[in-house]
């Protein structure tokens, strides 16, 4: 029965697909399944048959909302179809069957404009990931006052288990963020490199778009890397006054909740 | 609130009064202006694998009102192993809660390790039901509780089935010590599909092993209905609920409705009409 559930198309062509065909001749259907006063038993199996496709829909829909509004209903509809057959759900919840779709995307030669929306199915994960991650209170913003003067070269900073640096080739945040608006008139698809932060604040999630310079700081410090060297290679891509812009991202970041705690060493 | 009368409950389980289903788009007006809702039902599976808002909503509303577990997933009848992760998380969530039970559906989800998230039919068989009978006695163990289990509504009936439904029901409940949550909804939906008397179904079910009722709305394609839960309760169920309480006493009731959501205040009204009948069904009862 799970055999033919599973299959796309209409329940009859689902009962002649090979995996289904495996499982049960669909000349012996009538011998496992009884009919109703309405119904033939292939149109009963074929109840639960046409349901299944669209809760595997609905799912992925729900996780890749920006990916669906860019494919359109119909090339959407397919590709999960394809998604679902190679990556069936295997866990008591819905919240893991997305979790391979942004590789399965990049991976589909099909799909239109295949490296943007596997960008943008990469940016949705996240948010995912973000949107259910454990909760970690923030590390209060007044505290980098009280962090001693000579303890900053060797402070490692630890953000929330919410939080996501991704890079990406293609300006999918800006998209994404004109889908949520409903504006119709969407950002260029072009190749551009672009830098985002993703992390969750008062239960909400949070995007923020960084500059490479940002990014690379913002990394550093996420990775653990001690805070003089992050400043030490930040630096180096600044002008100006380094140390200033340095701090000025690092107080925001720190305001917006991005650090769990930070260890000085003592 | 009190019970309005005792229950014949054999777990002493209470009667919470009338429920909702906790559902997100009524989040902000539950959490704002904390309407009187006896009791609320939550799908367990979506609150297990987050860290995030669903979990810091669920906590702010069981520390204001009586929480059950509901879940979806258990796959209690297939020939796969139990889950042992999900079955920890499960109680883990229960605990947290302090859920007054946990439920399920009768039905598997699936086999070979997948998981279709639909409530499939079991072959009601002798072979079956001792297979589920074992698994809810390991269930009930590893939760420390007895396990709850929903009829499902059905589309299709195995032909290798030597019993109908309510005996396989009362059998197992009997056999595993288990309890019912008799969804009157999903009894008249199936009835229909299957063509038998939904009266007969409700009046074999052990009136002491009913622990919950759900009702809900359906969508009647003429050849088969479906259960949608997607609109209003028809009189007809509303007449087969009344008839169960009769039977039973009053027991927790809640309302599912999980698709084309209205505003939180026309579900609600919606449940509370489940009081009118609670009344009748009582009055019969004594009548008789």
């Amino acid at each position: 029965m799970q055999a033919v559930i599973e299959q796309p198309g209409t329940v009859d062509e689902a009962v002649e697909a090979e995996a289904a065909r495996a499982e049960l001749d669909p000349a012996e259907i009538d011998r496992v399944i009884l009919p109703s006063k309405t119904l033939t038993p292939v149109e009963r199996v074929g109840v639960y048959q046409g349901m299944y496709l669209l809760r595997m829909i609905e799912a992925l829909e729900g996780d890749y909302p920006a990916v669906a509004h860019l494919l359109g209903d119909e090339a959407f509809t397919t590709l999960v179809t394809r998604y679902v057959a190679v990556h069936p759900s295997v866990s008591y919840t819905f919240n893991r069957l997305g979790r391979g779709f942004p590789e399965f995307v990049r991976a589909s030669r099909t799909v239109r404009k295949r490296a943007f929306a596997a960008d943008l199915a990469r940016l949705e994960l996240a948010i995912t990931e973000v949107f259910d991650a454990p909760q970690s209170s923030a590390w209060p913003a007044g505290e980098i006052a009280r962090i001693p003067q000579d303890a900053w070269v060797e402070a490692v900073f630890h953000p929330i288990a919410a939080f996501r640096l991704c890079v990406f080739g293609h300006p999918v945040n800006a998209y994404l963020q004109s889908v949520k608006d409903d504006h119709h008139d969407h950002p260029d698809t072009a190749r551009k490199a672009t830098w985002v932060a993703v992390w969750r604040k008062n239960y909400e999630v949070w995007r923020l778009d960084l500059t490479k310079p940002a990014f690379d700081f913002l990394g550093a410090l996420a990775k653990g890397r001690p805070f003089g060297k992050a400043v030490a290679a930040a630096a180096k891509g600044l002008q100006g006054d380094p140390g200033q812009q340095l701090f000025r991202w690092l107080r925001d970041w720190v305001a917006e909740g991005m650090f769990a705690s930070v260890d000085v060493g003592r | 609130m009190k019970p309005e009368i005792q229950n014949h409950n054999r777990w002493g389980l209470p009667d919470l009064g009338i429920g909702l289903g906790l559902r997100t788009v009524h989040y902000p007006h539950i959490l704002e202006q904390k309407p009187a809702v006896d009791f609320f039902e939550i799908l367990s599976e979506n609150y297990m694998d987050t860290g995030g808002r669903p979990l810091w909503v669920l906590d702010q509303v069981a520390e204001r009102y009586p929480v059950v577990l509901h879940g979806v997933s258990m796959n209690i009848g297939s020939t796969d192993p139990l889950d042992r992760e999900h079955l920890a998380k499960l109680k883990s969530l229960a605990t947290r809660t302090r859920a007054a039970w946990v439920s399920d559906h009768l039905c598997w989800t699936g086999v070979a390790g997948r998981n279709t998230h639909d409530l499939l039919p079991m072959p009601l068989t002798e072979e079956a039901l001792r297979h589920v009978v074992q698994r809810v006695k390991q269930v009930s163990e590893i939760l420390e509780r007895p396990l709850i289990l929903e009829n499902a509504s059905t589309y299709a009936e195995f032909a290798s089935s030597s019993m109908p439904e309510w005996e396989f029901f009362a059998r197992l409940m009997a056999d595993a010590d288990c309890g019912m949550l008799l969804d009157v909804n999903n009894v008249y939906v199936s009835a229909f599909n299957h063509g038998f008397d939904p009266g007969l179904y409700l009046d074999a079910i052990d009136p002491t092993r009913v622990t919950q009722y759900h009702l809900a709305g359906h969508t009647n394609k003429g050849t088969h209905i479906i259960d949608t839960h997607n609109d209003f309760v028809i009189g007809a169920v509303w007449d087969l609920y009344r008839h169960a309480v009769a039977r039973t006493g009053n027991v927790a009731t809640l309302l599912e409705w999980d698709a084309d959501i209205p505003e939180f205040d026309v579900v609600h009204a919606e449940a509370l009409k489940a009081r009118a009948y609670r009344h009748e069904g009582r009055a019969v009862a004594a009548a008789s």
